[in-house]
């Protein structure tokens, strides 16, 4: 932001008026908090425009278990069970582990330790989900393949395991944080009282950090529902397959199957059409996936905000001895639940590094690709960052408006709708995203396949995250303050300009680098919208039917070839750039948070 | 000897709770009027409600005058404040150079070339006392002062807006003795210079400073008058 400075001769001190430009400060914040309305709105109008395109027989749709597009049959149930199942096998795998590690390393890890692993569990939360994807077709479809009699492991069990990985660092993050929030006195107190370790966690800590945790699960839950990609390279996309007994159910299991993300990944959306009852039933799909993903998301961010509830103290004395015994046996039990991620951690990397070893060759960044699989990725480099750039430079005015605009909104309802539309924005199943995009974009507009389309896309997953830690530090600003600008006259908008931005910035860039890292690894958007495996320019020279290459898209096609040795090299050392990217755009972001958030603005 | 402000009959709302008032004063050109009271009376609620600064639900009733202009409940009334500069309890210290603080509202107020600028920050650091503690760091941070400097340079921000009217509210009551005396001798200097009205739960301090005392009483208590000292 600038202030031009005109230079007219004062011909006495405060002759000058004031100048008035407040307009633009409220048009921006305006536009900001518009965006994330227009795109629930273009979201919600695309899906509503095409159930409303056809004849959906919603009873059909949720109770019917076969999927015939040629024959007119269109139900979802299976899709609906196959997205459950695997949503509760990632639950139950990583639900246990992730919160014992979380106690682990907010509780008993020593505090230099524990700083080094948060930053790794983030490092691991902002993996994109291509490379888990990746493992999940590499390491763990064979190992499901060698414990189940189903022919190369496609199942939902492997999906569940895949989503469980993906989702642990989440709720490990999320539920640290609220356990960090325990303020250390409470601690203290009960230490005081004579309690031990576990005792202290039990009664002390975890009744203040419960909701948290519980908020960490359904964000979890969320990304697990929403995930299209890593479940796709997986599942194995076997339509109408819903078992009637109860032996079927766990035999099921180790069978290919269907979810809601993986159908609208799939190819059908594309070729259905715009109009007429196939397409409309895979709207209504859509329908379905968002309103369920909203409800986690919007849950999840509503038990994190909320006070705590009083809980019931559950706990019985047991003898002085086997206090010490059942305080050692936890401590061994959380301590072994945080190895858990550390060894996945250690494990990705080692796997990444080997089979990706390609990456630290750097004529593999600097020279294109040659036929299907061989050369470098500089093309893909290239591509991504274009995406990333563009979408970034996109998103950061209308993310830090809308931030700001619901940090200082006077009304609270107002401030408390527009937030909760925020957080639905950023949970999104992303999938969602590129086929509103390709029916608004490639289609509606005639851009094809547009680099442009495929940054306007990734736009909502970074506005979001923009927004909401901006919305929180402008939050943290002292009533004090914004008093005393106030009372020294200053408009609403000078107050922003001068005393809210230079206030906030560090959260807005902090969270424009985590979102553009997020946004650097999506594929799912992109796969319609913006991007071909092969043939098209490094840079695009216009803005209709101009594709880009993109490493997430790349990475996606490779290793669905995973016959072929070297399209699996090439994918793997194309996910360890992509991770390597990540990585950078994190730490830098971590640093920035480090350096700044802690110091304090004003005394 | 005319009136600066005017209040009459000001009543500060919650819903349909009384808060403040009916309260009835005025302040002279040129005098320091002290607002005393016991805690809860609403002292600094109404130095608020006279630069429309109530804090969000609270509504005001009644009639006020500012410079013989009636003021106009109105969100946001940026000109008002920059000519009646409330100060608050706690002294707040922007980021940046304590030149920069002191020039913070003048500079968003009005424009004026650099010069000029840095001779109404001179004369206000002098006006507020505190041109000889700071004058050879003018460009090192604000956060490096004291409390009870603080404070005065929130004061010097203030007067750098030349106000017809201060509002000083409770200006000693965050600092330590020795800050808090030189706190009040800058409020003593201005005496007869500025309009100053001045918020104070201490009774000998409204004795040291002002010239007149308006008291005000627990919402119920019948008396409200403006008591000259």
């Amino acid at each position: 932001m600038t202030i031009t400075e005109e230079k007219r001769p004062a011909a006495e001190p405060g002759a000058q008026p004031r100048p008035r430009r407040s307009a633009w400060v409220w048009g921006w914040l305006f536009t900001g908090a518009f965006s994330v309305v227009a795109v629930l709105l273009a979201l919600l109008g695309y899906l509503g425009e095409g159930v409303a395109g056809g004849d959906v027989d919603w009873a059909g749709l949720l109770t019917e278990s076969s999927w015939n597009p040629s024959g007119s049959v269109f139900g979802g149930l299976a899709m609906i069970y196959g997205s459950a199942v695997v949503c509760v096998i990632a639950l139950v795998l990583a639900v246990p582990v992730g919160w014992g590690a979380a106690v682990a390393l907010s509780e008993y890890v020593p505090g230099r330790t524990a700083r080094a692993l948060r930053m790794s569990v983030e490092l691991l939360a902002a993996v994109p989900s291509i490379v888990y994807g990746l493992i999940g077709i590499l390491l763990i479809r064979p190992f499901v393949g060698s414990i189940a009699d189903v022919p190369g492991g496609d199942s939902l069990l492997a999906a569940g395991m895949v989503l469980a990985v993906m989702i642990m660092p989440t709720i490990v993050a999320v539920s640290v944080d609220s356990l960090a929030a325990v303020p250390d006195r409470d601690r203290e107190a009960a230490f005081s009282l004579g309690l031990t370790r576990r005792e202290v966690i039990r009664s002390a800590v975890l009744p203040k950090a419960r909701a948290g945790m519980r908020a960490a699960v359904l964000l979890g839950l969320a990304r697990a529902l929403g995930e299209a990609i890593a479940v796709f390279l997986v599942v194995g996309r076997a339509d109408g397959r819903l078992p009637g007994t109860l032996d079927q159910l766990l035999n099921s299991l180790v069978r290919p199957g269907q979810t809601l993300t993986t159908k609208l990944a799939g190819p059908e959306p594309v070729l259905a059409g715009t109009s007429g009852t196939y397409f409309a039933s895979l709207c209504g799909l859509g329908l379905v996936l968002l309103a369920l993903v909203a409800m986690a998301t919007v849950w999840g961010n509503r038990g994190a905000s909320r006070p705590v509830r009083v809980a019931r103290f559950r706990g019985r004395r047991s003898a002085g001895r086997s206090r010490v015994q059942v305080d050692r046996f936890v401590a061994a039990l959380r301590l072994s639940a945080l190895a858990l991620p550390v060894l996945l951690l250690l494990g990705m990397f080692a796997v990444l590094a080997t089979r990706g070893s390609a990456a630290f060759d750097p004529s593999f960044w600097f020279t294109s690709a040659t036929g299907a699989a061989g050369g470098g990725v500089s093309d893909q480099i290239l591509g991504t960052l274009l995406l990333v750039v563009t979408c970034g430079l996109i998103a950061l005015p209308l993310g830090f408006g809308a931030g700001v605009l619901l940090g200082v909104h006077a009304s609270a309802r107002t401030a408390r709708v527009l937030q909760t539309l925020t957080v639905v924005v950023g949970g999104t199943p992303t999938v969602l995203l590129g086929l509103a995009g390709f029916v608004i974009f490639c289609s509606a507009m005639g851009w094809g396949r547009s680099w442009l389309a495929g940054a306007f896309v990734l736009v909502p997953v970074v506005v979001p995250m923009v927004a909401l830690p901006t919305c929180a530090r402008v939050r943290s600003l002292s009533p004090e303050m914004t008093e005393s600008a106030l009372s020294l006259g200053l408009t609403r908008a000078q107050y922003i300009r001068s005393v809210v931005v230079p206030y906030t910035w560090p959260a807005t860039l902090t969270g424009l680098l985590l979102g553009l890292a997020r946004a650097a690894g999506e594929t799912a958007p992109l796969l319609f919208t913006a991007t071909v495996f092969f043939g098209a320019p490094a840079l695009p020279g216009g803005i209709v039917e101009s594709p880009v290459q993109a490493l997430p898209t790349h990475i996606f096609t490779l290793s669905q070839d995973s016959g072929d040795p070297q399209a699996v090299a090439q994918a793997w050392g194309s996910a360890m750039v992509l991770v390597l990217i990540t990585a950078v755009l994190l730490s830098l972001a971590v640093a920035l948070r480090n350096r700044f958030e802690g110091e304090r603005w004003t005394t | 000897m005319d009136h600066v402000i005017t209040v009459r009959e000001l009543r500060v709302r919650d819903r349909n709770k009384t808060l403040v008032g009916p309260v009835s004063f005025e302040v002279e050109h040129g005098s320091t009027t002290g607002l005393c009271g016991p805690s809860g009376a609403g002292k600094s609620t109404v130095l608020r409600a006279l630069v429309d600064l109530l804090p969000a639900g609270l509504t005001r009733e009644g009639r006020i005058e500012v410079a013989g202009r009636p003021v106009v409940s109105r969100k946001g009334d940026a000109d008002l404040r920059a000519k009646v500069v409330l100060v608050p309890q706690t002294p707040v210290v922007f980021g940046g150079s304590i030149l920069d603080n002191a020039l913070f509202g003048l500079r968003h107020v009005m424009r004026a070339p650099r010069q000029v600028l840095g001779d109404r920050a001179e004369q206000a650091l002098k006006e507020a006392g505190l041109w000889k503690e700071v004058r050879d760091r003018l460009d090192s941070p604000a956060q490096t002062l004291s409390a009870g400097q603080r404070q005065r340079l929130c004061l010097a921000r203030a007067l750098a807006l030349e106000p017809t009217a201060l509002l000083l509210d409770e200006p000693t009551s965050a600092l330590d003795e020795r800050s808090r005396d030189t706190v009040e001798e800058s409020v003593a200097a201005l005496r007869g210079r500025r309009t100053v009205l001045l918020v104070s739960h201490d009774p000998a301090q409204v004795d040291r400073l002002c010239d007149r005392t308006v008291r005000l009483e627990l919402p119920g208590a019948e008396s409200l008058v403006a008591v000259p000292s």
